[in-house]
């Protein structure tokens, strides 16, 4: 609510489909999973760019749709992609499809591999809701279709305070680097690290709201870390966007996580 | 500030940034990944990381000063570079732009950014 859009005239984004900023009056925000083009049993649809991305859009519009809400009232998008020339030519047409005139904040990033290797496109979002917090949880966790996976599609943040994590790494207090060479110890790094920080913020692991996982190899990942990031949430989870990108800040480093969380 | 700063000493930062911020009041401000675009459009700083950092941040502070904030105010950017090798150009820049500690960071290596003449972006959160 309260919603400002922030240099709406700056020539550097005018006729990019984008708004250099918008603000809101944190009243009831929804945090979306990246959402891909997957069919709801988790094969990917036919045809590249296009249907992708038009099916991505597709399941982000059901989970707004959940949480009453439209993409015009979407305050920031997030766009993964591992081909840009494809998208340019048949990914940003059918993302116009669905968000028409109204503009969010937005980035976009070409990234080395996402969940499949044939996966094109990611979307996620931040969204701006309608109502009052008042007698509502803290947190809504919720899918809008049963996609067996270990995250919610969507989250809403009923009037809490958000947190805000650094990315997180697998350092030890002393700035040394744990488990060089070792993803599996480097997870349980990061996640003690991520604990210590929501203690610290007055916060729990079920007070995930958003997280995203940077990795150098998402098999690794699979292999080594979702195991630790099980035991971490044990089902209570965020929404989640995992991503294989070529390098951290660190060579040692073989997962970064970011996340944001929430406290009444 | 309609922010506080979480510190913890059993997980500290691996720089000169902040390990979490929490909002405490106010707006909260989303900017848009930014890059070396001067106020035409046009890129600058083709292969130069200095030089796209410095545009990147001073795009970013016109953002934060058009929503009436400034550095200070970010909780939290994230750092899209095209290669690790500039990450030390870049770390001078940062440290000219933000007095003291930086807000709650993350930096990541992507394969490109949106125009193959991009080598940095950055995109903030605020609490104004």
């Amino acid at each position: 609510m309260d919603r400002r859009d922030i240099l709406p005239e700056r020539p550097v984004e005018r006729g990019r489909g984008y708004m250099p900023g918008v603000s809101v009056n944190p009243s009831r925000i929804l945090f979306t999973a990246g959402l891909t083009g997957r069919h709801p049993d988790g094969s990917l649809v036919a045809g590249g760019m296009a249907p992708q991305t038009h099916r991505a859009f597709e399941r982000l519009q059901a989970v707004l749709a959940r949480a009453g809400a439209k993409f015009e009232d979407a305050i920031k998008q997030l766009t993964y992609v591992t081909d840009l020339d494809a998208y340019n030519a048949d990914g940003r047409s059918e993302r116009a499809k669905f968000f028409g005139s109204s503009r969010s904040a937005s980035t976009g990033l070409v990234v080395r591999r996402l969940a499949d290797p044939a996966m094109l496109i990611e979307v996620e979002l931040v969204v701006d809701l309608q109502g009052s917090p008042q007698g509502k949880p803290l947190l809504e966790k919720y899918n809008a279709e049963d996609h067996g996976g270990d995250f919610y599609q969507g989250v809403i943040v009923n009037g809490g305070r958000l947190i805000y994590l650094a990315g997180q790494v697998a350092n030890n207090p002393d700035g040394s680097v744990a488990g060089v060479g070792d993803l599996r110890r480097q997870a349980e790094k990061v996640y003690e690290n991520i604990g210590h920080v929501l203690r610290a913020a007055g916060a729990t692991p079920g007070s995930a709201v958003k997280e995203t996982t940077w990795v150098l190899s998402i098999d690794a990942w699979r292999q080594q870390g979702t195991p630790v990031r099980r035991a971490f949430y044990n089902g209570d989870y965020p929404a989640s966007t995992l991503v294989e990108i070529p390098g951290l800040a660190r060579p040692e480093f073989l997962v970064e996580i970011e996340l944001i969380a929430a406290v009444a | 500030m309609p922010f506080s700063t979480i510190t913890t000493p059993e997980a500290r930062p691996v720089a000169n940034y902040k390990m979490a911020t929490r909002q405490e009041g106010g707006q909260l401000l989303y900017i848009s990944g930014q890059v070396a675009r001067d106020t035409n459009g046009n890129v600058v700083g083709t292969g130069d990381m200095r030089t796209q950092a410095r545009a990147v941040f001073q795009n970013l502070r016109q953002v934060l000063q058009a929503a009436g904030g400034d550095l200070k105010d970010l909780m939290k950017i994230t750092t899209y570079i095209t290669n690790i090798e500039h990450f030390p150009a870049l770390a001078e820049v940062r440290s000219e732009v933000f007095q003291g500690e930086l807000p709650a960071s993350t930096l990541i290596v992507v394969k490109s950014l949106f125009h193959p003449d991009f080598l940095i972006e950055v995109e903030g959160i605020a609490a104004i």
